[in-house]
């Protein structure tokens, strides 16, 4: 993993009376342990990966609750385990990156959510929205609506998630209804603190474990339970679930003394709200804002009665929801038609984008337009206005000094990993043979998109290249390639993909990125990770598989070898083979490799022992400053600088000292016949006398026949 | 008791992926909650952390919890345009960018950024020089924000052994902004327990370059002039371009002889003649600079025998030391990657032999490129590399040596015939020297750009006054080094009426299917041809 989580897996053993420091996601395990879980699970991504890797760290902590732990293969996998709150008093948690994830695990949940729970049911979904999402911009909110989950959207700050957490599992048990918690990217992230409770010792657990079955046939989803259940959920869930919300107080009310205004907002859009009511001269450092507040901490269900009784009597009010479509607004003014309060003007997505993350920029310019358009008495516009210029004219200022826009930087392959190369390969034979069609996946991967490759035409899901390329094959007038990575491998590819492919006797080419981890969600384990912890040696391994299901085309090449990899990759398109074939491309993931291997090189030096460093560079005096290497490598390492010859006005491509000696840029100006530029420099670190003795006489030699 | 803060201390953190934003942020928690100062921050990890741009926010409430009672300040969890106190930036263009986003402001904002450039992709790949300006930056923060703390932090970095964030970290307490007393930075730091004394280190210059009490020395030219002065240039050329010539005098002589220096001497004063007597004193010389820049560069094409030279010099081997930073009693083995073909054969023999190598590969279909490693610091390999350098008295009859010569004769022909019809024309000519450059493909393909603009844009077959001809040049030149395909140069030729070339074809090497015969299919076409 990329991260060790020792330090906060003693935050997690914290009591009553103590007070935990930590990130958001954390502050969330450690409230599931509070509230009793027998299990949890789910499926890494940001930005919940934390919640399970800190959980795979504290095995004891786990063990000594009784609490079940299951890395699960994906996030069907996840919402399926939550079945085991259906028929029994189990609370139980499950994790994962919405809202691909949700996407992924729908079938279970709907199943789920039919069926109905008894044991609390908390699903946990970071909301990978706005800044820093890598994913589709979508709402988790519908999926919510349509299986009838509730939503729970807690202001941003940990005592309030904490408490969410808590009164999740006890409304999931008063509504038989499973629960999930939203976290947008920056809450799961927030450093903040809580006063912790003891954990709690779950009532079943893998000390106190179920002893007989339960049957009952009307948790079956199947008719007539399933009518049966759909009835229940709207007779006797619902009114259940609002009941609930409005007795304990979930949702907040903020007063204030502008009366004839009110502001409508999800939880997690409060401190943006209260932040630009600050900078309008509005309310003050903490949170005593002029026009009352209603905050959503739940966001579905509404509860209408307590929307009514809030908008009653106001010319104007603000509902602050981000994202699209404006389901909430929506209902809001629904639950006013119905209730006949006809006298308040609800703004939103009017004076709001309707689509986009509600930054504090978007949430302040909203703010403003809201109050010109409400233009409330006794309140000075004049003023507001005039603070909000201030705060936004520095942006047009710069952007005249500056001349124009700053070039981009998107994420990219790090320094030496393994899949680089392959793309190196794809676009050697795309120079000397034109472009192909790639059908693409998720994974670090698809950063091939990226300059300077710009390699891959679609992509359509996690594990789903080779089955997004099946209508693609048949009906293009050249092989097409498939790009799948081996986390993508075991979430579902092998079924959906291969097994696809292998039943309809397709002929594509698919190229696996063997790796060893799911590296872009943290480098987590997966069945064929090369260095499992003792407990999980699983001998899995992607070959076994594909020839398990009959695969008979496959070819393992090192990545790095990038003519080896292009002479395969041309092979395979040219094979008169009919049939699915595979390449394997395989090296370790440099970051993890460079994990496990740094501490023991350092060790080594300490103890003096001779560890050759090898590394890259380019010669200055050569390259001709065409960057062609850069163009086929976009390794972050190789870069340009100023060329020392005055000559010369181009700069030159340069390998800075971030360089782990991958190979590479080497292989590439080979593969590629660029430049006699490139060199490896293998420095001897603590030599032996051996070591010594060759480099004397070499040197004695050279010196002799050498020019200055 | 004095009045509350009417807002928190709102900092922002721009880093690259994996640079050390997330230990800088937790060093400030760390702070903050040492003080009991209500504190909070957030970040966008996700995957910016593979080496994109990414940004740390931090609201600190500079008021001990104690005397809050049971208030709770709220905090932001995003930035704000016009609302940030402190504005650190781990690389220029961050800097920029922040500027770019609103987030300085001259209202409030102090901004802290290191001066060094970590070039972009985009940047990196551009055929010729896609450097954005860095002055422009600089300027624009001094403008712009209230107090611009700017200098090279990773050059600190570097000094201290450490990373950037310790430095930054340190000017960021340098800067006055924060609430947090210098000692208790240092405590955060030492009980962060890695890296403790070298992160002290960065942290203190960090520090001094922010207060003032240090400065960083104006950076060392980076242009290594290397020749001496020359008797011949001195009293023939003008001294603007004195400089340029004597380098390439010297390069012509280490490339070849005395004969080829003065051989390089005589092109480069006939085009200062012509220049002096079309009054380009005026405008510094810049025809007969610039043609003594690239002309060096072009007599010095980089043959085998020349990479073989330079390869092996004392000089090289110790910049390579330096370069991988290898401490005084380890050997360094450095491994050539070379790759050499027919072509590169060929350009090195006789003329005539050459040529007919050249059209016996070409018939066959044949480059016979030959990847090799090459052990410069061994014996064996070492004496390969200097029994080639020592074919250099050979040059003179080579194949390669005819064809530049050429080549460049008629390029000097041309701008000796453009100039009397302006200099900023045979300028213009000049500077197509630019795109000589480079090895095998990549050589083939700038000297195919220089010809083809030679032959539509230079000649005169076109109808277009002087100054259409130079702008015609000029962009036909940038698109040249825009695009390695060349179509961006066939569009600009095309819109000054020159017809384009087609695209360069591409074999067909794919197979469909061929086994599987499908009934009422019609016959396999050419997408079936096997692979040639």
């Amino acid at each position: 993993m990329e991260r060790s989580f020792t330090e906060e897996v003693k935050s997690l053993r914290l009591g009553t009376g103590d007070e935990f420091v930590g990130e958001g996601i954390l502050a969330v395990t450690k409230a599931l342990l509070q509230s009793g879980v027998s299990y949890v699970g789910g499926y890494q991504g940001a930005p919940i990966s934390h919640l399970i890797d800190v959980l795979s760290d504290a095995k004891d902590l786990l063990d000594e609750l009784g609490v079940h732990l299951e890395t699960n293969a994906s996030e069907a996998a996840a919402a399926a385990m939550l079945g085991a709150s259906i028929n029994y008093p189990i609370r139980g948690a499950v994790a994962w990156k919405s809202t691909v994830g949700t996407n992924v695990a729908s079938d279970a949940l709907a199943n789920l959510s039919s069926a109905g729970v008894r044991g609390g049911a908390l699903i946990v979904i970071g909301e990978d929205y706005g800044e820093g999402s890598s994913i589709m911009q979508e709402r988790s909110h519908a999926f919510a609506m349509k299986s009838q989950i509730w939503l729970l959207d807690p202001r941003p700050n940990l005592a309030t998630i904490v408490s969410m957490v808590e009164h999740g599992f006890q409304l999931s048990e008063a509504s038989s209804t499973p629960v999930m918690l939203e976290l947008r990217i920056r809450a799961c992230h927030v450093h903040g603190s809580f006063q912790t409770r003891d954990n709690q010792r779950p009532a079943v657990s893998t000390y106190a474990q179920v002893q007989a079955p339960e049957f009952d046939y009307g948790r079956i989803v199947l008719p007539p339970s399933s009518y049966v259940q759909e009835k229940h959920k709207v007779e006797v869930r619902w009114p259940n679930a609002i009941a609930y919300v409005r007795d304990h107080h979930l949702n907040e009310v903020f007063p204030g003394d502008i009366t004839e205004l009110g502001i409508l907002c999800q939880g997690g859009m409060y401190n943006a709200t209260i932040r630009s009511l600050q900078q309008l001269g509005l309310a003050d450092a903490f949170g005593h804002s002029r026009i009352p507040i209603y905050c959503m901490n739940v966001t579905y269900p509404l509860i209408p009665e307590e929307i009514t009784t809030f908008c009653a009597g106001r010319t104007h009010v603000l509902v602050i929801e981000e994202g699209q479509p404006a389901f909430i607004e929506e209902a809001i003014l629904a639950a006013l038609r119905r209730a006949d309060i006809n006298g308040s003007i609800v703004h939103g997505k009017d004076v709001l984008p309707m689509a986009g993350e509600y930054t504090g920029e978007t949430v302040l310019a909203g703010m403003l337009r809201f109050v010109q358009a409400a233009a409330p008495t006794g309140l000075n516009l004049d003023d507001i206005q005039s603070r909000y210029s201030r705060l936004t004219a520095p942006k047009a200022r710069a952007s005249e000094l500056l001349g124009g826009p700053v070039p981009t930087r998107p994420p990219g392959f790090c320094v030496g990993c393994p899949e680089r190369p392959v793309f190196s390969a794809m676009k050697l034979i795309e120079r000397d043979s034109g472009a192909f069609h790639i059908s693409a996946d998720i994974g670090c991967h698809l950063f091939s998109t990226l300059p300077p490759f710009n390699i891959g035409n679609t992509v359509l899901g996690y594990g789903l290249g080779l089955a997004s390329n099946a209508a693609i094959d048949p009906l293009f007038g050249r092989r097409t390639v498939t790009v799948m990575g081996d986390g993508g491998f075991w979430h579902n590819g092998l079924t959906s993909g291969i097994a696809n492919s292998m039943f309809n006797r397709d002929d594509g080419i698919l190229v696996i990125m063997n790796n060893g981890y799911t590296s872009a969600t943290g480098t987590q384990h997966i069945p064929s990770s090369p260095h499992q912890p003792d407990n999980k040696m699983t001998g899995m391994s992607l070959r076994k598989a594909l020839e398990g299901v009959g695969v008979k085309w496959v070819k393992t090449v090192t990545t790095y070898k990038v003519s080896q990899m292009k002479e395969t990759l041309a092979e395979a398109m040219s094979s008169t083979y009919a049939g699915l074939k595979v390449i394997i491309a395989e090296s370790e993931c440099q970051l993890e490799k460079q994990r496990r291997l740094r501490p023991l090189v350092n060790a080594l030096l300490a103890r003096g022992q001779r560890v050759i460093r090898t590394r890259f560079g380019v010669d200055e005096d050569t390259c001709s400053g065409d960057h062609s290497c850069i163009r086929l490598s976009g390794c972050p390492s190789l870069t340009i600088r100023e060329s020392s010859d005055p000559l010369k006005v181009d700069p030159v491509a340069h390998v800075n000292n971030g360089c782990v000696g991958c190979s590479l840029c080497g292989e590439v100006a080979h593969a590629a016949v660029l430049c006699p530029s490139f060199y490896r420099a293998e420095v001897v670190q603590n030599p032996g006398w051996w070591d010594r003795l060759q480099w004397l006489l070499n040197r004695a030699v050279i010196s002799v026949l050498q020019r200055a | 008791m004095s009045p509350l803060p009417e807002r928190p201390l709102t900092v922002l953190i721009a880093a690259l992926g994996g640079e050390g934003g997330g230990v800088l942020a937790d060093w400030l928690v760390a702070a903050a909650t040492r003080l009991h100062f209500p504190v909070q921050s957030t970040s966008i990890p996700g995957v910016a952390q593979r080496t994109g741009a990414t940004t740390y926010y931090l609201e600190i409430y500079p008021v001990n919890r104690s005397e809050l009672g049971d208030k709770q300040p709220v905090l932001a969890l995003t930035p704000s345009p016009g609302n940030v106190d402190l504005m650190v930036a781990s690389e220029l263009i961050e800097a920029g960018r922040a500027m770019q986003n609103g987030f300085v402001s001259p209202e409030r904002t102090t901004l802290v950024a290191s001066t060094h450039r970590i070039y972009t992709t985009l940047e990196k790949m551009q055929m010729g020089d896609g450097r954005i300006d860095g002055e422009r930056i600089m300027r624009a923060a001094d403008a712009l924000a209230r107090k611009a703390l700017l200098f090279d932090m990773a050059a600190l970095a570097q000094q201290s052994g450490t990373v950037i964030s310790a430095v930054l970290f340190g000017a960021m307490a340098g800067s006055g902004v924060l609430p947090l007393a210098r000692a208790v930075c240092e405590e955060v730091i030492r009980a962060s327990g890695k890296g403790v004394e070298a992160s002290l280190r960065g942290f203190e210059l960090g520090w001094r370059h922010a207060t003032g009490e240090a400065q960083q020395p104006s950076p060392e030219a980076i242009k290594r002039w290397a020749a001496h002065p020359h008797e011949r240039v001195r009293a023939t050329l003008p001294g603007e371009v004195q400089r340029i010539a004597e380098e390439g005098a010297a390069r012509t002589l280490d490339f070849q002889n005395a004969r080829y220096a003065a051989l390089y001497l005589d092109r480069v004063e006939a085009v200062a003649k012509l220049d002096r007597e079309q009054g380009g004193g005026a405008g510094g010389y810049r025809l007969t600079l610039e043609t003594a820049r690239f002309l060096a560069l072009w007599m010095c094409y980089e043959d085998v025998i020349r990479v073989a030279d330079l390869k092996t010099r004392r000089s090289r081997v110790e910049r390579v030391r330096a370069e991988v930073q290898a401490k005084a009693n380890e050997p360094v083995h450095i491994v050539e990657y070379l790759k050499p073909g027919v072509e590169e054969i060929a350009a090195i023999l006789p003329a005539r032999l050459g040529h007919a190598l050249e059209s016996w590969a070409k018939q066959r279909g044949l480059r016979l490129q030959k990847g090799m490693y090459i052990r410069t610091t061994g014996i064996v390999g070492f004496l390969l590399m200097r029994f080639l350098a020592t074919l250099r008295p050979l040059r003179r009859s080579s194949l390669r040596y005819g064809i530049e010569q050429q080549t460049i004769e008629r390029w000097l022909e041309a701008i000796h015939a453009a100039a009397p019809l302006g200099l900023g024309l045979a300028l213009e000519i000049a500077l197509l020297g630019r795109l000589i450059k480079g090895y095998g493909d990549t050589y083939a393909r700038g000297r195919g750009n220089f010809l083809r603009i030679m032959d539509t844009l230079v000649a005169p077959t076109l109808p277009m006054s002087e100054s259409e001809r130079r702008e015609a040049i000029r962009n036909a030149r940038e698109a040249a080094l825009a695009d390695p395909e060349g179509r961006k140069l066939e569009g600009s030729l095309s819109s000054v009426g020159v017809t384009p070339l087609p695209p360069r074809a591409k074999p067909l090497q794919f197979m469909r299917k061929p086994t599987i015969a499908r009934p009422g299919a019609p016959a396999a076409g050419a997408g079936s041809a096997p692979r040639s």
